[in-house]
C-alpha cells in the first residue's frame, strides 16, 4: 500500500471558534493507481489534499494518521516533512498562473526541488530540467527554460506545473483540480498527457475534481465526499454504474448528457450545510427523497455492500446490497424507540 | 419573420499599447450573421477569448457594436436613441454570468426585482408587490425570503433570482451569459429546468452563452460555434452534435470528457493553444491547430456556407 490515511480529521479556526471541516476520513491508495476524489464545492475536497501535504493554515488542527510507504508521517517534523513534500510526494495546483512565481524564470522554478532533493551538479540539473520540459509536450525546451510564467499561455503553465511535480520522480502526486481553468480542448490535451505519465511510471495519483467527465476518464477508483465527509466509495464503474448513496445518485442525474436534449434533469434540493451548523446524524439527510427516522438522530457508518463497494447511508445492509435493505435500520429504529 | 436577425455583427476593441501607445485593435466580433426564432433557443458555443460575451453584450448594445445590423422583430436596432432602445430593453433582457457580482449587496431581493419594473413604470406599488411575489414562487423563494439581502442566499438561489430579475418585464428574448458556469452540478441542474419551465410557460426565446459543451447541447434548439470572434459552424443542436462538419467543432466535441467510464475515446486532440485575438492567424484562423490545414487555409477567409440543407460551416475543406 502507498498511502493510508485514517481517521483524519481537520479542525480551522473561524470567527474565533474551531469548525469541524473534515470528519473521520480514512482511505487507501495502491501504487500506480489513480483514486479520483469528488465532491461539490466546501465538500472538502481540497482541504483533504492539503492536509496530506500538511499545508495548512495556522491554528489548523489535524489528527488522524498518514502513511506513506510504511511511515507515519503526520506525526514528524517540519524539517522531516520538507524532504517529504516535493520529493517522495508533490502537489499540482488549480490555477497555474497564481502557483508559480512571476519573478522567476521557468528554469529555475522546475530546478528548484533538484537542488534540495538531489545531489545532481549545475549541468545535470540543466540537462533534467530540459528532459522534464520534454517528457511534458513543451515545445522548444531550450529557449523556455529562461522564459517567465507571463509568457506562456494557460496550457503551458500547467505543464510547467506537472513537470516540477514530476521532477523528483514522486511515489505519489496530488493533483487539486488540475484542468478546471483551463479550455477543455486544452483539458483533453493534460489530461492526456496524465495518462501518458500514468502509463509510464507507478506512481499514485489523487485527482481531485468535480467533473463528473474528468473522474471517468482517467480514475480507477473513487471516493465521493458531502460536507465534510466520504459517503462512498467504489471502482469507477462500479460507481457510475451501480451508484448506491443518494448523493452519488442525484450527482449523476442532475449531469446534462450528451444524446439528451431539453429533458428535466435531475436536481438536488436544498443547499449543503455549513461547517458551523451540521446537523446530527447523517448530513445529507435534510436533501435526500429517502430520509428515514433514523438518519436524523444516528450518523451511519461506511459499510461494504460489495466487494471493493462501500457507502455510509441507513438504506443498505452490510453485504447484502440494496434488496433486503432495510432491516438493519428498521432494528435500529426500533431500538431508538425503546 | 425570426425574432431577433443579426447580419454581419463587427465587435472591435482599440487598445493602446506600450509607451508610444500603439494602437492594436481587437476584433472580438468579426462579422457574426445569426438568428434566433420566437421561442427557441440558440446556444453559442467556444473557447475563451472567442468572443461569445461580447457577443451577447453588444446584441443589447451594453457595448455599441463596430458594425452591421441587429433586428429585433423587424425593427433595427443599431442606430435607435437611448430613449427607444430603453423601450426595447423591456423586451430584452440578461443574466450574468457571477451571481455574486451582478445583484447588489445593499438592496433587499424585493428592492432588486422591483427596480426594473419602477425604471418602466409598471404597474402601482400593490401591483408591483403582487408580480414580485408571483415571480418569487416561481424561482422557489418563499415570500418572507424577500426581504433578505443577496449575502444570505447561495449560488444557485442568487443566480434564480437573477433569471427573475430578467424575466420581471415579461421580455421576449433572454441572452444568458454562462448562467450556469458558477455553479455546482446539483444547483446547475436547478437553474436548467428553471430555465426550461420558463421558457415553455411563456414562449421565451434565450441566446445562450457557454463554454459548457454538454449544457449547450442540453437547452438548445440550434448551436453556433465560435472560434476566434467568427462563426464557424452553425445548425440544429442535433446536426451540430451527432454530425459536426467544422474541424474545430469535431475537435472540441471529442475533447469533452465524457461522464462514463465504458465510453471508448476517439479522439482528435488539437496541437497548441488558441492564438490570441489581438494578433489572429492569417486565412482561417484555425489552421494554425488544424488537422486538415492546407496551404490555401493560410490565404483564404472561409465564408460561412450552407454545406448541408441548415447545416453552415466555414470551411474549404468540407
Amino acid at each position: 500500500m502507498l498511502l493510508e490515511v485514517k481517521h483524519m480529521s481537520l479542525s480551522l479556526k473561524r470567527a474565533g471558534k474551531y469548525s469541524k471541516i473534515l470528519d473521520d476520513i480514512s482511505f487507501y491508495i495502491e501504487q500506480g493507481e489513480t483514486l479520483g476524489i469528488v465532491g461539490e464545492s466546501g465538500c472538502g475536497k481540497s482541504m483533504t489534499a492539503l492536509s496530506l501535504m500538511q499545508l495548512l493554515p495556522e491554528k489548523a488542527r489535524l489528527e488522524g494518521d498518514v502513511v506513506l510507504q510504511q511511515k507515519n508521517i503526520s506525526k514528524v517534523s517540519k524539517r522531516k516533512l520538507e524532504k517529504i513534500r516535493g520529493n517522495q510526494m508533490s502537489m499540482i495546483f488549480q490555477d497555474p498562473l497564481t502557483s508559480l512565481n512571476p519573478l522567476q524564470t521557468v528554469g529555475v522554478q522546475v530546478e528548484e526541488s533538484l537542488i534540495l532533493h538531489t545531489k545532481k551538479n549545475k549541468k545535470e540539473r540543466r540537462e533534467r530540467v530540459l528532459q522534464l520540459l520534454n517528457a511534458v509536450g513543451l515545445p522548444r525546451a531550450e529557449e523556455l527554460i529562461d522564459e517567465y510564467p507571463h509568457q506562456l499561455s494557460g496550457g503551458m503553465r500547467q505543464r510547467i506545473m506537472i513537470a516540477i511535480a514530476m521532477a523528483c520522480e514522486p511515489q505519489l502526486l496530488i493533483c487539486d483540480e488540475p484542468t478546471t481553468a483551463l479550455d477543455v480542448t486544452v483539458q483533453a490535451q493534460i489530461l492526456e498527457l496524465m495518462n501518458e505519465i500514468k502509463r509510464e511510471t507507478e506512481m499514485g495519483i489523487v485527482m481531485i475534481t468535480h467533473d463528473m467527465g474528468v473522474v471517468a476518464e482517467v480514475c480507477d477508483r473513487v471516493i465521493v465526499m458531502y460536507a465534510g465527509k466520504i459517503v462512498e466509495e467504489a471502482p469507477v464503474i462500479e460507481l457510475f454504474g451501480n451508484p448506491k448513496h443518494p448523493y452519488t445518485q442525484g450527482l449523476l442525474a442532475s449531469i446534462p448528457k450528451l444524446g439528451r436534449r431539453k429533458e428535466k434533469l435531475g436536481s438536488i434540493p436544498g443547499t449543503v450545510p455549513t461547517p458551523g451548523s451540521m446537523p446530527t446524524g447523517c448530513r445529507f439527510a435534510d436533501r435526500c427523497p429517502h430520509v428515514m427516522e433514523i438518519c436524523r438522530s444516528v450518523t451511519p457508518e461506511m459499510i461494504q455492500i460489495q466487494k471493493s463497494h462501500q457507502t455510509a447511508c441507513w438504506l443498505y445492509d452490510e453485504k447484502e446490497g440494496n434488496e433486503n435493505a432495510t432491516t438493519r435500520s428498521h432494528e435500529l429504529e426500533a431500538a431508538l424507540h425503546n | 419573420m425570426p425574432l431577433l436577425e443579426v447580419t454581419n455583427l463587427k465587435q472591435h476593441f482599440t487598445t493602446k499599447k506600450g509607451f508610444a501607445g500603439n494602437k492594436t485593435v481587437v476584433k472580438a466580433v468579426d462579422g457574426v450573421s445569426l438568428t434566433i426564432e420566437e421561442g427557441k433557443t440558440l446556444g453559442i458555443v467556444g473557447e475563451s477569448g472567442c468572443g461569445k460575451s461580447s457577443l451577447g453584450r453588444s446584441i443589447l448594445r451594453l457595448v455599441e457594436p463596430t458594425e452591421g445590423s441587429i433586428k429585433f422583430k423587424g425593427k433595427e436596432i443599431v442606430g435607435v436613441s437611448a430613449k427607444e432602445m430603453k423601450e426595447l430593453r423591456k423586451e430584452m433582457q440578461i443574466v450574468f454570468q457571477d451571481p455574486y457580482a451582478s445583484l447588489n449587496p445593499r438592496r433587499t431581493v424585493r428592492q432588486i426585482l422591483e427596480a426594473p419594473l419602477i425604471i418602466h413604470n409598471i404597474g402601482n406599488k400593490i401591483e408591483r408587490k403582487e408580480l414580485i411575489e408571483d415571480l418569487s414562487g416561481k424561482i422557489g423563494l418563499r415570500k418572507e425570503q424577500l426581504s433578505n439581502y443577496p449575502h444570505e442566499f447561495s449560488g444557485g438561489q442568487r443566480q434564480r433570482i437573477g433569471i427573475a430579475r430578467a424575466m420581471a418585464l415579461n421580455p421576449k428574448l433572454i441572452i444568458a451569459d454562462e448562467p450556469v458556469s458558477a455553479l455546482d452540478v446539483s444547483v446547475q441542474s436547478q437553474v436548467l429546468n428553471l430555465m426550461l419551465d420558463l421558457q415553455q410557460e411563456r414562449n421565451l426565446s434565450y441566446m445562450f452563452i457557454s463554454h459548457d459543451l454538454s449544457v449547450v447541447q442540453h437547452i438548445s434548439d440550434k448551436v453556433a460555434v465560435m472560434y476566434l470572434g467568427k462563426v464557424v459552424e452553425i445548425a440544429d443542436v442535433a446536426k451540430v452534435y451527432d454530425t459536426p462538419i467544422h474541424p474545430y467543432t469535431r475537435a472540441l466535441l471529442s475533447a469533452l470528457p465524457v461522464p462514463d467510464p465504458t465510453h471508448v475515446k476517439n479522439r482528435v486532440i488539437l496541437e497548441g493553444d488558441l492564438p490570441s485575438p489581438s494578433n489572429p492567424p492569417t486565412g482561417c484562423t484555425f489552421h494554425t491547430r488544424c488537422p486538415m490545414a492546407t496551404k490555401e487555409c493560410r490565404e483564404i477567409i472561409p465564408p460561412l456556407e450552407e454545406k448541408e440543407s441548415g447545416h453552415f460551416a466555414a470551411c474549404i475543406h468540407v
